[in-house]
């Protein structure tokens, strides 16, 4: 007996519903709108990660994501397949009890929704941050995108118990093909997030400031235009050393995030992380050892040699 | 062979994990829910971590490919189906709404049921029954009351007999209770609509084939001492809680007493709610992750073991053919502070509860007075559970739980029906 734990809000379930049968992930971008959905609006906004009676151990993570044209067709695969980073996640045990928030980067000197950013979700909520995303397809010719804004962002208007309660610091994966601007600028926050800055914050203040809350990590796919390029890659590792993952099969992308949190976390090392992979029948297993073996010889120092009891993968549930 | 599950005390024993259990160590095509609704909170932990408490799908629905089937008997709350759903997908099984069929025969609770459920209940005061607020008893009320504009599961394959049936519904009770706090009747049809396009909506002979494809779980709500006949009014549930329901939809199929009757017990009675629990005990030093304070029921309360009360649910329920008894890890465990947990034999004025009539609620609601000035009577706590449990309840004991997962779960003997030439229950 209960009191019924689930929600009975009827424009929820309408909406579970018809998601449910097949309504486009893109319903959102696809209908023609051109500005930020109200959920996703960084006006004034604190995104929260807080700790409940039903997740005691939240952890924040939050995957932000490159829309520009330069992407090209990598944000509409990464809509397609986000949405199982959650249940990845919680069926390794990679995480206790994670909270999930999207967003995507634009860049503020041209595009029309330069940044949009979900809420942390335990559940699968923020799938629905996925599919209010608009993709925005543009960007400037000069191979920079305001990364230092969402960086911005989430140093200052996120609020995360992980880190505030219990001194553990919440991940946040940027994906894109770009280099940020130099600093941060004032008049940018000012028309974008609000609050009132005063000046102009540089780039590795931000940086400085995002890493203290965050174990922040770039993730540079194959498939999009500066795939594999050298500056990119120089610039994002002066910034934030061996964070910087290139990902040569986009299909691998919640494998790789979930695998680094794994890490991180002392749940799992490298080795026994793949061998989940391998286990679970996923194809991503050379690309993420390939993307990780950097992260993860860096870690093995500190990382446990293998993986508590009860987390042995053995019963009979193997698909996401 | 097939399995029917019922809890033989006030709830919350466990059937969730048992089931789980089943569905775990042999093929079940199928688990069948037989009566309640939404209220039910079935708790089912893996050995990974993930858990979920399940209201309307079957506890076994983390198990791959197993089914669930909502009889007629299930009164069906679309909306917390589709929360469900979605916290179901969230945990790595995104396909338990492709394995659902809902008899559409089944009841519809409504958000006005709810609403005007949570109206009485609140008017009761500090007489509440321990509803759970779902309006799962209000939904039943009303079909009782007005049979033939009950909306039901198959309604919502017509938006127009919907609409009309739940503008009806919402005035009656409006009529009856003032102004609901409730949505508007079109937005109801809207996600009722989109249910039925979503959910195999089924007729009574589907059991049939889902009898005759492989192994069914009949998996009962609630417990057998809420039971609405037999339970001590008024702190019962409007559902058939013991096997009547499970037994009837078996031999609709042509496989009348073909199941095997489960018992599940847990080494405390416990009860979430008011209402008579003879060996309460605050001294008890426990607590239930899964069943937090609430406003509808309060706080979930523990007492110590009651054979009477059992014995009687036993005798309620017609028998069983085995028990599963669980938490036995708590039962293990020396308590460094408050009670050790005893067994209750004889109440101050009987050892025996019998069995009344059903359908004198009277004579329940005498019972209940009478139980609610009882005193239990404790001999020491016994040193084997399981053996002291067979012998107060005449049954053997025959799977244990001492943990939440399916590997916490021991079989002490074949699951087998005691004697298959024995008519079905009550």
């Amino acid at each position: 007996m209960g009191s019924g734990i689930w929600s009975t809000d009827v424009y929820d379930a309408a909406d579970r519903y018809r998601r449910a049968t097949g309504a486009s992930a893109f319903a959102y971008s696809d209908s023609g709108a051109r500005k930020v959905h109200a959920a996703l609006d960084p006006r004034d906004a604190v995104r929260e990660s807080r700790d409940s009676a039903e997740h005691p151990q939240s952890l924040a993570i939050s995957v932000l994501f490159d829309v520009t044209g330069s992407m090209r067709g990598v944000p509409r695969k990464l809509q397609t397949k986000l949405p199982q980073l959650l249940g990845l996640l919680l069926r390794k045990g990679y995480a206790r009890d994670p909270q999930i928030m999207f967003g995507a980067i634009g860049d503020a000197t041209c595009d029309r929704v330069p940044l949009q950013v979900g809420q942390f979700e335990s559940d699968n909520r923020m799938d629905d941050d996925l599919g209010r995303i608009v993709l925005e397809g543009g960007g400037g010719g000069q191979m920079r995108e305001s990364y230092e804004l969402a960086m911005y962002f989430m140093a200052r208007h996120t609020s995360i118990d992980c880190y505030e309660r219990r001194g553990r610091r919440g991940y946040l994966f940027l994906i894109g093909d770009e280099l940020a601007y130099p600093k941060v600028k004032a008049r940018e926050v000012a028309g974008l997030i609000g609050g009132e800055p005063t000046e102009d914050v540089p780039l590795r203040q931000i940086v400085k400031e995002v890493t203290a809350k965050y174990d922040t990590y770039y993730l540079l796919p194959s498939g999009s235009s500066y795939a594999g390029n050298r500056k990119v890659l120089d610039f994002w590792r002066d910034l934030l050393g061996q964070n910087v993952i290139e990902l040569d099969d986009l299909d691998a992308v919640c494998e790789t995030i979930a695998l680094t949190v794994g890490l991180g976390e002392e749940a799992i090392d490298l080795d026994a992380g793949l061998r989940d992979l391998d286990q679970a029948g996923s194809a991503a297993t050379r690309t993420v050892s390939k993307a990780l073996a950097r992260v993860g010889s860096g870690r093995r120092g500190t990382a446990v040699s293998a993986l508590p009891v009860v987390r042995a993968f053995t019963d009979r549930i193997s698909r996401l | 062979m097939n399995y029917l599950v019922v809890d033989l005390g006030y709830g919350d024993a466990g059937k969730g994990t048992v089931v789980d259990w089943l569905c775990a160590t042999r093929p079940v095509h199928a688990v069948v829910r037989f009566n309640g609704g939404a209220q039910a909170a079935h708790n089912v932990v893996l050995r990974d971590g993930r858990h979920h408490t399940f209201a309307q799908f079957g506890a076994g629905t983390l198990r791959p490919g197993v089914r669930t089937h909502l009889s007629r008997y299930v009164v069906v709350d679309p909306l917390a189906l589709a929360a469900e759903a979605g916290h179901l997908a969230a945990l790595g099984v995104p396909d338990a709404l492709d394995r659902l069929t809902v008899d559409g025969e089944a009841l519809l609770a409504t958000p006005y049921h709810r609403a005007a459920n949570r109206v009485r209940e609140i008017a009761r005061g500090t007489g509440r029954h321990g509803s759970c607020g779902m309006g799962v008893g209000e939904a039943v009320a009303y079909s009782l009351a007005e049979p033939a504009d009950a909306p039901r599961v198959a309604d919502c394959r017509t938006p127009a007999v919907l609409l009309r049936k739940l503008t009806d519904l919402r005035e009656r009770l409006a009529a009856d209770l003032g102004p609901m706090d409730a949505p508007p009747v079109d937005d109801c049809v809207t996600a009722c609509t989109a249910f039925a396009d979503r959910v195999s909506i089924v007729s009574r002979s589907h059991l049939t084939k889902l009898l005759r494809a492989g192994t069914c779980v009949f998996e009962g709500a609630q417990g057998v001492l809420l039971d609405e006949w037999h339970g001590f009014h008024p702190y019962t549930t409007w559902s058939t809680t013991t096997f009547t329901n499970a037994e009837r939809l078996l031999a609709e199929a042509g496989m009348a007493g073909e199941a095997m009757r489960l018992g599940v017990l847990r080494t405390v009675t416990t009860r979430h709610g008011p209402g008579p629990l003879v060996t309460e005990d605050p001294a008890l030093p426990l607590a239930d992750p899964h069943n937090p304070t609430n406003p509808w029921q309060g706080a979930f309360r523990f007492g110590h073991f009651d054979a009477v009360a059992h014995r009687y649910a036993l005798e309620v329920a017609g028998g069983v053919d085995g028990l599963a008894l669980t938490h036995l890890d708590l039962a293990n465990l020396k308590p460094r502070a408050g009670s050790p947990m005893k067994i209750c034999r004889r109440y101050d004025w009987t050892d025996r509860l019998p069995v009344g009539l059903p359908g004198d609620l009277d004579r329940q609601a005498r019972l209940a007075e009478r139980l609610l000035d009882t005193r239990p009577e404790y001999d020491d706590p016994p040193r084997d559970w399981v053996a002291t449990v067979q012998d107060e309840l005449d049954v053997p004991v025959v799977l244990t739980s001492s943990g939440p997962t399916a590997e916490d779960k021991t079989a002490l003997a074949a699951l087998t029906m005691r004697d298959p030439t024995s008519a079905p229950g009550c």
